[in-house]
Parts: C-alpha cells; sequence; structure tokens
C-alpha cells in the first residue's frame, strides 16, 4: 500500500468514526428524551462520552486527511466545485454539534445538581432539559450536513 | 470508495453499502458503551441490546445486500478466478458473511439475555457476552473498512511505473489505450512469445491494464506503463482491474496466434 492507499484508508476510517459516533449519539439523544431520574441522565452522559469521542476525533480527522488526500491525488483537487462544498458543509456540521453539544451539557449539569443535593427521584426540569428542541434541532442539523457530505463524496458533482 | 470516481450507476448502490456499514458500525459502538457502562441498570442493558436489533441489524443487512449488488454491477462474478478472489475482496466477504454470522448468535445470546433480565433470572453475563460480541464484530470492522479503502495486495498507483520488463526483443509490440471506460490496442491479433504492451491513460481518472495474469502498476491520467507478457498461442481476455471498470467496459480479447 502507498502513502495514497493509507491516507485514503485513514480518511475513511476517520470518515467511519465521525458518521459512527454520530448514529450512536442519535441512539441516546432519543434514549435520553423519556429520562427525568437524574441517575439514569447522568449514565447515560457517561456513554454518551464515547459518541462525543468519536465525533471530536472523526471531525478534525476526515478534514485534515481528505484535504490530503486531495492534494496527493492528481485527479482530485481541494478547490474542485464539490470539494468546496464539502468543506463548507463540513464547517456547518462542526458549527452545529459543537452548539447540540452545549445544550445536551445542560442537562448534565442539572442531573449533577440534583444528585449533590439528594435528589435522586424524577424531576420535570431535567426531563425538559433532555427533550431540549434547540440542542434536537443542532445535531439534526449536523447530521443532515454529514450525510450530504457523503453523497456530495460519492456522487462528486461537477467531477 | 468515497474519494474514486467511478463509472456511472455504481453511486447509488455504493452510497446505500456506507450508509448501512456506518449504521451498523455507530450501533455496535452504541451497544458495546451502553453495556459497559450499564453497571446493573436494566435501561441501559436494553438500550444496549435494542441498539443491535434495531440499528445494527437493518444496517448491517443494507450493507450487505448493497454490497452484493456492487459486486455484480462491478461484474466481479463475471471475471476469471483469479482476479475475483482479490485479498481486499475475501476481506470484505469474511467481515460481511462470517462476522454476520457472529452477529446472529451475539443477538440471540442478548434476546435471551434480555428475556431472562425480564423474568429476574439474572441475565447481566448473557449481555456481557453479547458486548465481547460486538466488541469483535467492531474491531472486523474497522479492519474491513481499511481493507475495502485500502485494497491491500493491488497494484499501486505509487507503485513503480514499470512492471515485467525481461532482457531481450519481445514479438510483438501492442500500444494500448486507456480511457473512460474502454481499452483501444494497436493490434487485436499477435504471434506468440514475448509481447510488450505500452499502456498510455489518456483518461481522467487512474486504470490498471492485466493480461495472462500480470498487471500494470495504476496508471495516473497522462502517465504510461509497460508490460511484458510471454503469451501461447489461444486468447487472452484483458481487462482493467479497479473496481467497476472492467463492467463498464474495459474489457476485451486479445488473440495470440
Amino acid at each position: 500500500m502507498s502513502l495514497q492507499d493509507w491516507v485514503f484508508a485513514l480518511h475513511l476510517v476517520a470518515a467511519a468514526t465521525l458518521v459512527g459516533g454520530l448514529v450512536m449519539s442519535w441512539i441516546f439523544v432519543v434514549a435520553l428524551r423519556t429520562v427525568e431520574e437524574p441517575d439514569l441522565t447522568l449514565n447515560l452522559s457517561r456513554v454518551a462520552m464515547v459518541a462525543t469521542g468519536a465525533i471530536v476525533v472523526g471531525l478534525p480527522s476526515v478534514i485534515g486527511l481528505g484535504i490530503w488526500l486531495a492534494i496527493l491525488r492528481p485527479q482530485l483537487r481541494p478547490w474542485h466545485g464539490w470539494a468546496i462544498a464539502a468543506i463548507v458543509l463540513w464547517a456547518i456540521a462542526a458549527a452545529a454539534v459543537s452548539r447540540s453539544f452545549i445544550e445536551y451539557a445542560k442537562s448534565t449539569r442539572k442531573a449533577r445538581e440534583l444528585m449533590a443535593s439528594r435528589q435522586f427521584g424524577p424531576s420535570s426540569e431535567l426531563r425538559a432539559l433532555n427533550r431540549t428542541s434547540t440542542g434536537l434541532l443542532f445535531r439534526a442539523v449536523a447530521s443532515a450536513a454529514i450525510v450530504l457530505i457523503v453523497v456530495d463524496m460519492i456522487y462528486k458533482p461537477g467531477a | 470508495m468515497l474519494a474514486a470516481i467511478r463509472p456511472a450507476g455504481q453511486d447509488l448502490p455504493v452510497l446505500l453499502h456506507i450508509v448501512g456499514a456506518t449504521l451498523a458500525f455507530g450501533g455496535l459502538l452504541a451497544s458495546v458503551s451502553a453495556i459497559a457502562f450499564a453497571r446493573g441498570q436494566v435501561r441501559l442493558l436494553r438500550l444496549g441490546y435494542f441498539s443491535l436489533l434495531l440499528v445494527v441489524l437493518p444496517g448491517w443487512a443494507l450493507m450487505w445486500l448493497a454490497g452484493e449488488w456492487i459486486y455484480h454491477k462491478q461484474g466481479w462474478n463475471g471475471l476469471p478466478g483469479q482476479l475475483k478472489h482479490e485479498t481486499w475482496l475475501q476481506i470484505g466477504f469474511v467481515v460481511g458473511d462470517y462476522l454476520g454470522l457472529l452477529f446472529l448468535l451475539t443477538l440471540l445470546i442478548g434476546g435471551i439475555g434480555i428475556f431472562r433480565l425480564r423474568s429476574g433470572k439474572g441475565g447481566t453475563g448473557l449481555l456481557n457476552a453479547t458486548m465481547v460480541g460486538a466488541v469483535v464484530i467492531a474491531l472486523g470492522y474497522v479492519v474491513a473498512v481499511w481493507a475495502m479503502t485500502g485494497k491491500p495486495g493491488q497494484p499501486s498507483a505509487a507503485a513503480a511505473p514499470v512492471s515485467g520488463a525481461q532482457a531481450g526483443t519481445p514479438a510483438a509490440t501492442v500500444n494500448v489505450v486507456a480511457t473512460e471506460f474502454k481499452f483501444t490496442l494497436s493490434r487485436q491479433q499477435v504471434p506468440n512469445g514475448r509481447v510488450l504492451f505500452t499502456v498510455v491513460n489518456r483518461g481522467k481518472i487512474a486504470h490498471d491494464f492485466s493480461i495472462g495474469g500480470r498487471t500494470t502498476p495504476l496508471i495516473t491520467p497522462g502517465k504510461r506503463a509497460e508490460l511484458t507478457v510471454t503469451l501461447a498461442a489461444g486468447r487472452f481476455f484483458y481487462l482493467c482491474t479497479v473496481p467497476g471498470h472492467a463492467n463498464a467496459g474495459m474489457k476485451g480479447m486479445l488473440t495470440v496466434k
């Protein structure tokens, strides 16, 4: 395998990590919507950290390796229309996913506060935070952007 | 796979294959994490199992079906034996088929675990076994992504530009022009003995040229490669081994007298 092949393989592994992390985060976002107990909220957020980690590692790796690949391969160029579209969509996804993390961090903070004040029972306030529509909206925007990147990468309009 | 430019008509199966694979991978990671962090919490154990059942299973099925679609669309089933047994393709089949069976077994064990959990007879141990199975499958998945994209065993674009060159004068020289997606050969018939193929890529994407069990390295646009092959009298199938290219038209038959 040449350097190009390795960069390509790692680019795809990074993409799989990112999209896999996103799929995983959706599973926890959906599961969190019915949760109102602080201990379960904290446990779910602990598990969701794996998804967050995958997204945090995947996002910069995929763009870095993708640009490197476009420089290495003569038939691909970072200034081609489809490549620029992918970079713009990546920026939108990165911004939306960061904003979504901030929203969901609020419920984790609240759960910690409740646990600290020894309120272990169901909390309507916590349930409302777990069902945050802003967080859900930003997560949906990030996911839509990532899906569009995958479609753009496969169909390569104009290439 | 993503960074490649493919013949028309293969994009949809590739998209579905990738969507299925990433759904399966995300579900596997979710399942492993939920069971690992459950610490006996039933809802998390259930979440781990249902991630496998409701996310990984449909994702795996989509990946597998779209993979078969790509296999037939790219014409792998119509290629000579040694070409359709590429290492990277075999790795894909091992992961898709054998780990698929392991996945079904994992799902069954997890299902029994969930049933026992519901009826208050334990089940945590079975769900931990499910988690171990999911970890093995997730690791296999990473190997498959590497194999599908890096394609170990295939000639590399960055490899040496000339292969098969031997001393002595060839019995014939054939100039081959590769474009998307066809080969144009300067002659369709050659005398038996050593034949020199001079392959020029006038297309926009990389191609190779394979005949008589020998293959040039991947030739990037505008570049050339030479391949010397000793051919006995008969008919020889030639093709581009880049997935999908032969099926799109980059193949033919050379007669050796």
